[in-house]
Protein backbone atom coordinates (compact mmCIF):
# COMPACT_ATOMS: atom_id res chain seq x y z
CA UNK A 1 0.00 0.00 0.00
CA UNK A 2 1.74 3.72 -0.96
CA UNK A 3 2.22 5.96 1.96
CA UNK A 4 -0.15 8.28 1.44
CA UNK A 5 -2.80 5.41 1.10
CA UNK A 6 -1.30 4.45 4.66
CA UNK A 7 -1.66 7.74 5.76
CA UNK A 8 -5.18 7.82 4.84
CA UNK A 9 -5.83 4.88 6.40
CA UNK A 10 -4.01 6.45 10.11
CA UNK A 11 -6.12 9.59 9.49
CA UNK A 12 -9.26 7.54 9.05
CA UNK A 13 -8.85 5.37 11.68
CA UNK A 14 -7.79 8.69 14.42
CA UNK A 15 -11.71 9.91 12.89
CA UNK A 16 -13.57 6.97 13.37
CA UNK A 17 -12.39 7.16 17.36
CA UNK A 18 -13.59 10.58 17.41
CA UNK A 19 -17.02 9.73 15.34
CA UNK A 20 -17.44 6.45 17.60
CA UNK A 21 -17.67 8.57 20.93
CA UNK A 22 -14.62 7.39 22.16
CA UNK A 23 -12.44 10.40 22.37
CA UNK A 24 -13.13 14.15 22.93
CA UNK A 25 -11.31 17.40 22.34
CA UNK A 26 -9.09 16.67 25.47
CA UNK A 27 -7.26 14.18 23.21
CA UNK A 28 -6.59 16.52 20.56
CA UNK A 29 -5.03 19.35 23.33
CA UNK A 30 -2.83 16.34 24.11
CA UNK A 31 -1.88 16.11 20.35
CA UNK A 32 -0.92 19.42 20.32
CA UNK A 33 0.95 19.09 23.44
CA UNK A 34 3.21 16.72 20.92
CA UNK A 35 6.00 17.75 19.21
CA UNK A 36 9.68 16.89 18.56
CA UNK A 37 10.98 17.59 22.23
CA UNK A 38 8.06 14.98 23.60
CA UNK A 39 7.39 12.70 20.28
CA UNK A 40 6.01 10.32 22.16
CA UNK A 41 3.73 12.16 24.74
CA UNK A 42 0.24 10.60 23.23
CA UNK A 43 1.43 7.47 23.88
CA UNK A 44 3.33 8.25 27.31
CA UNK A 45 -0.25 9.67 28.71
CA UNK A 46 -2.20 7.11 27.41
CA UNK A 47 0.57 4.32 28.71
CA UNK A 48 -0.26 6.18 32.25
CA UNK A 49 -3.94 6.06 31.98
CA UNK A 50 -3.79 2.43 31.52
CA UNK A 51 -1.41 1.88 34.61
CA UNK A 52 -4.08 3.91 36.56
CA UNK A 53 -7.21 2.54 35.07
CA UNK A 54 -5.67 -1.16 36.26
CA UNK A 55 -5.02 -0.46 39.71
CA UNK A 56 -8.45 1.81 40.13
CA UNK A 57 -10.42 -1.25 38.65
CA UNK A 58 -8.98 -3.67 40.81
CA UNK A 59 -9.90 -1.78 43.43
CA UNK A 60 -13.43 -0.91 42.62
CA UNK A 61 -14.07 -4.83 41.53
CA UNK A 62 -12.74 -5.37 45.12
CA UNK A 63 -14.41 -2.84 47.01
CA UNK A 64 -18.07 -3.99 45.49
CA UNK A 65 -17.52 -7.60 46.51
CA UNK A 66 -17.37 -6.00 50.12
CA UNK A 67 -21.08 -6.49 51.96
CA UNK A 68 -22.38 -3.65 52.99
CA UNK A 69 -20.89 -1.57 50.23
CA UNK A 70 -18.45 1.22 51.08
CA UNK A 71 -20.12 3.98 48.83
CA UNK A 72 -18.16 6.53 49.95
CA UNK A 73 -14.83 4.65 49.42
CA UNK A 74 -16.15 3.68 45.91
CA UNK A 75 -17.09 7.66 45.00
CA UNK A 76 -13.46 8.08 45.72
CA UNK A 77 -12.14 5.59 43.52
CA UNK A 78 -14.12 6.87 40.66
CA UNK A 79 -13.44 10.39 41.01
CA UNK A 80 -9.94 9.27 40.40
CA UNK A 81 -11.10 7.22 37.18
CA UNK A 82 -13.12 9.94 35.93
CA UNK A 83 -10.18 12.43 36.59
CA UNK A 84 -7.62 10.30 34.49
CA UNK A 85 -10.25 9.66 31.96
CA UNK A 86 -11.32 13.10 31.58
CA UNK A 87 -7.47 14.19 31.11
CA UNK A 88 -6.67 11.55 27.84
CA UNK A 89 -9.92 12.91 26.39
CA UNK A 90 -11.96 9.19 27.14
CA UNK A 91 -15.31 10.15 26.39
CA UNK A 92 -17.61 7.24 26.87
CA UNK A 93 -15.06 5.68 29.51
CA UNK A 94 -15.95 9.71 31.66
CA UNK A 95 -19.97 9.08 31.20
CA UNK A 96 -20.30 5.56 32.52
CA UNK A 97 -17.69 7.71 35.91
CA UNK A 98 -20.60 9.76 36.13
CA UNK A 99 -23.16 7.24 35.97
CA UNK A 100 -21.31 5.13 38.43
CA UNK A 101 -20.94 8.35 40.82
CA UNK A 102 -24.79 9.33 40.84
CA UNK A 103 -25.51 6.07 41.66
CA UNK A 104 -23.32 5.80 44.98
CA UNK A 105 -24.60 9.04 45.67
CA UNK A 106 -27.92 7.53 45.66
CA UNK A 107 -26.94 4.25 47.46
CA UNK A 108 -27.77 1.99 44.63
CA UNK A 109 -25.70 -0.99 45.00
CA UNK A 110 -27.42 -2.48 42.22
CA UNK A 111 -26.62 0.20 39.82
CA UNK A 112 -22.90 0.64 40.70
CA UNK A 113 -22.17 -3.06 39.94
CA UNK A 114 -23.98 -2.92 36.58
CA UNK A 115 -22.75 0.68 35.26
CA UNK A 116 -19.12 -1.00 36.13
CA UNK A 117 -19.48 -3.80 33.89
CA UNK A 118 -20.31 -1.10 31.27
CA UNK A 119 -17.50 1.15 32.13
CA UNK A 120 -14.90 -1.96 31.86
CA UNK A 121 -16.69 -2.63 28.32
CA UNK A 122 -16.36 0.76 27.39
CA UNK A 123 -12.57 1.15 28.81
CA UNK A 124 -11.75 -2.11 27.03
CA UNK A 125 -12.83 -1.20 23.81
CA UNK A 126 -11.26 1.98 23.99
CA UNK A 127 -8.18 0.87 24.73
CA UNK A 128 -8.18 -2.13 22.27
CA UNK A 129 -9.10 0.35 18.97
CA UNK A 130 -6.56 3.03 21.00
CA UNK A 131 -3.55 1.00 20.59
CA UNK A 132 -4.53 -0.69 17.37
CA UNK A 133 -4.18 2.95 15.80
CA UNK A 134 -1.10 3.71 17.68
CA UNK A 135 0.40 0.43 16.39
CA UNK A 136 -0.83 1.52 12.67
CA UNK A 137 0.67 5.23 13.19
CA UNK A 138 3.96 3.62 14.61
CA UNK A 139 4.21 1.60 11.33
CA UNK A 140 3.15 4.39 9.13
CA UNK A 141 4.96 6.77 10.25
CA UNK A 142 5.11 10.68 10.23
CA UNK A 143 3.53 12.45 7.88
CA UNK A 144 6.20 14.02 5.85
CA UNK A 145 5.81 17.47 5.22
CA UNK A 146 7.06 19.44 1.65
CA UNK A 147 9.79 21.24 1.51
CA UNK A 148 10.56 24.15 -0.94
CA UNK A 149 13.45 23.52 -3.67
CA UNK A 150 16.33 26.04 -2.57
CA UNK B 1 -19.09 25.41 37.40
CA UNK B 2 -15.99 25.34 35.05
CA UNK B 3 -13.74 27.82 36.75
CA UNK B 4 -13.23 30.78 39.05
CA UNK B 5 -10.74 32.13 36.85
CA UNK B 6 -9.69 35.37 34.69
CA UNK B 7 -12.02 36.46 32.24
CA UNK B 8 -14.31 34.38 30.03
CA UNK B 9 -12.61 31.27 28.86
CA UNK B 10 -14.24 29.24 26.04
CA UNK B 11 -14.71 25.78 25.82
CA UNK B 12 -12.18 24.75 23.30
CA UNK B 13 -8.32 26.15 22.04
CA UNK B 14 -7.78 25.44 18.98
CA UNK B 15 -3.83 26.47 19.17
CA UNK B 16 -1.11 27.15 21.92
CA UNK B 17 -0.70 30.99 22.05
CA UNK B 18 3.33 32.42 23.22
CA UNK B 19 3.01 34.37 25.53
CA UNK B 20 5.43 37.22 25.11
CA UNK B 21 7.69 37.33 28.69
CA UNK B 22 10.29 39.00 29.65
CA UNK B 23 11.65 36.65 32.08
CA UNK B 24 10.69 33.14 32.85
CA UNK B 25 8.12 32.25 35.00
CA UNK B 26 8.62 29.68 37.66
CA UNK B 27 6.03 27.67 37.88
CA UNK B 28 5.38 24.56 41.03
CA UNK B 29 2.99 22.28 40.11
CA UNK B 30 1.23 20.47 43.18
CA UNK B 31 -0.12 16.92 41.62
CA UNK B 32 -0.07 13.63 43.32
CA UNK B 33 -1.67 12.00 40.19
CA UNK B 34 1.73 11.30 37.37
CA UNK B 35 -0.72 11.38 34.49
CA UNK B 36 -1.60 14.91 35.03
CA UNK B 37 1.50 15.86 36.77
CA UNK B 38 3.02 15.01 32.92
CA UNK B 39 0.20 16.88 31.34
CA UNK B 40 0.70 19.75 33.36
CA UNK B 41 4.20 19.46 32.78
CA UNK B 42 4.51 19.72 29.58
CA UNK B 43 1.40 22.02 28.47
CA UNK B 44 3.44 24.98 31.07
CA UNK B 45 7.00 24.07 29.16
CA UNK B 46 5.65 24.67 26.08
CA UNK B 47 4.75 28.33 27.35
CA UNK B 48 7.98 28.92 28.33
CA UNK B 49 8.12 28.92 31.90
CA UNK B 50 10.24 27.03 34.21
CA UNK B 51 8.92 24.41 36.04
CA UNK B 52 9.30 22.24 39.36
CA UNK B 53 6.81 19.37 40.68
CA UNK B 54 5.65 18.72 44.05
CA UNK B 55 3.47 15.39 44.96
CA UNK B 56 1.27 17.14 47.50
CA UNK B 57 0.90 20.13 49.76
CA UNK B 58 3.12 19.60 52.99
CA UNK B 59 6.49 19.42 49.85
CA UNK B 60 5.24 23.16 48.75
CA UNK B 61 5.29 23.95 52.34
CA UNK B 62 8.77 22.98 52.94
CA UNK B 63 10.10 24.37 49.96
CA UNK B 64 8.64 27.96 50.89
CA UNK B 65 10.45 27.57 54.15
CA UNK B 66 13.98 26.31 52.71
CA UNK B 67 14.01 29.60 50.60
CA UNK B 68 12.58 28.44 47.29
CA UNK B 69 9.95 30.85 45.74
CA UNK B 70 7.87 30.91 43.07
CA UNK B 71 6.11 33.43 40.51
CA UNK B 72 2.99 30.57 39.91
CA UNK B 73 1.73 27.77 41.95
CA UNK B 74 -0.92 25.60 40.32
CA UNK B 75 -2.03 22.94 42.91
CA UNK B 76 -4.46 20.01 43.26
CA UNK B 77 -6.92 20.22 45.88
CA UNK B 78 -7.18 16.27 46.90
CA UNK B 79 -3.81 15.01 47.76
CA UNK B 80 -2.62 13.10 50.84
CA UNK B 81 -0.05 13.94 53.45
CA UNK B 82 -1.70 17.70 52.86
CA UNK B 83 -4.06 18.80 50.59
CA UNK B 84 -4.47 22.10 48.93
CA UNK B 85 -7.05 23.82 50.42
CA UNK B 86 -4.33 23.30 53.95
CA UNK B 87 -1.48 23.88 51.86
CA UNK B 88 -2.78 27.42 50.56
CA UNK B 89 -4.04 28.79 53.87
CA UNK B 90 -0.17 27.71 55.10
CA UNK B 91 1.52 29.75 52.70
CA UNK B 92 -0.39 32.81 52.91
CA UNK B 93 0.25 32.53 56.39
CA UNK B 94 3.59 32.56 55.92
CA UNK B 95 3.02 35.64 53.54
CA UNK B 96 3.66 33.90 50.47
CA UNK B 97 2.35 36.16 47.81
CA UNK B 98 2.99 34.09 44.74
CA UNK B 99 -0.27 33.34 42.17
CA UNK B 100 -1.91 30.40 43.65
CA UNK B 101 -4.46 28.77 41.38
CA UNK B 102 -6.02 25.51 42.31
CA UNK B 103 -6.91 22.84 39.58
CA UNK B 104 -9.57 20.12 40.76
CA UNK B 105 -11.36 17.24 39.06
CA UNK B 106 -14.21 18.63 41.54
CA UNK B 107 -16.66 21.06 39.90
CA UNK B 108 -18.70 21.47 42.78
CA UNK B 109 -19.67 25.09 43.82
CA UNK B 110 -19.33 24.08 47.30
CA UNK B 111 -16.06 22.51 46.76
CA UNK B 112 -14.45 25.54 45.10
CA UNK B 113 -15.80 28.11 46.91
CA UNK B 114 -14.13 26.23 50.08
CA UNK B 115 -11.10 26.44 48.53
CA UNK B 116 -11.73 29.99 47.49
CA UNK B 117 -11.27 31.07 50.96
CA UNK B 118 -8.10 29.75 51.72
CA UNK B 119 -7.35 33.04 49.72
CA UNK B 120 -5.97 31.53 45.88
CA UNK B 121 -5.89 33.72 42.94
CA UNK B 122 -8.04 31.59 41.24
CA UNK B 123 -9.47 27.94 40.51
CA UNK B 124 -9.80 25.62 37.60
CA UNK B 125 -11.44 22.36 36.32
CA UNK B 126 -9.23 19.60 35.19
CA UNK B 127 -7.85 19.40 32.91
CA UNK B 128 -5.84 22.34 32.60
CA UNK B 129 -5.75 23.76 28.57
CA UNK B 130 -4.08 26.07 26.56
CA UNK B 131 -6.64 28.35 26.83
CA UNK B 132 -7.06 28.83 30.81
CA UNK B 133 -3.21 28.29 31.10
CA UNK B 134 -2.91 31.59 28.45
CA UNK B 135 -5.68 33.21 31.30
CA UNK B 136 -3.38 32.66 34.19
CA UNK B 137 -0.47 34.07 32.53
CA UNK B 138 -1.60 37.00 31.29
CA UNK B 139 -3.17 37.81 34.34
CA UNK B 140 0.26 36.93 36.33
CA UNK B 141 1.77 39.41 33.52
CA UNK B 142 -0.82 42.17 34.22
CA UNK B 143 0.06 42.48 38.23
Amino acid sequence: MDRNKQHRQVALMRQSLFDQGLLDEQFVQLEELQDEANPNFVEEVVTLFYRDSARLILNIDQALDKSPLDFAKLDSYMHQFKGSASSIGAKKVKSECTLFREYCKAGNGEGCKRTFQQLKKEYALLRKKVETYFQLARQVGPVETACRSK
Amino acid sequence: MEKMGFGNVTSTSKTIKTIDIEKKISVLIVEDDLLIQKIHKVIMTKFGTEVQLAANGKEVVDLFLSGASFDLILTDLEMPIMDGIEATKQLRSMGVTSMIVGVTSRNQDSEMQAFMKSGPNACYVKPLNAEKVTAVLNELKNN
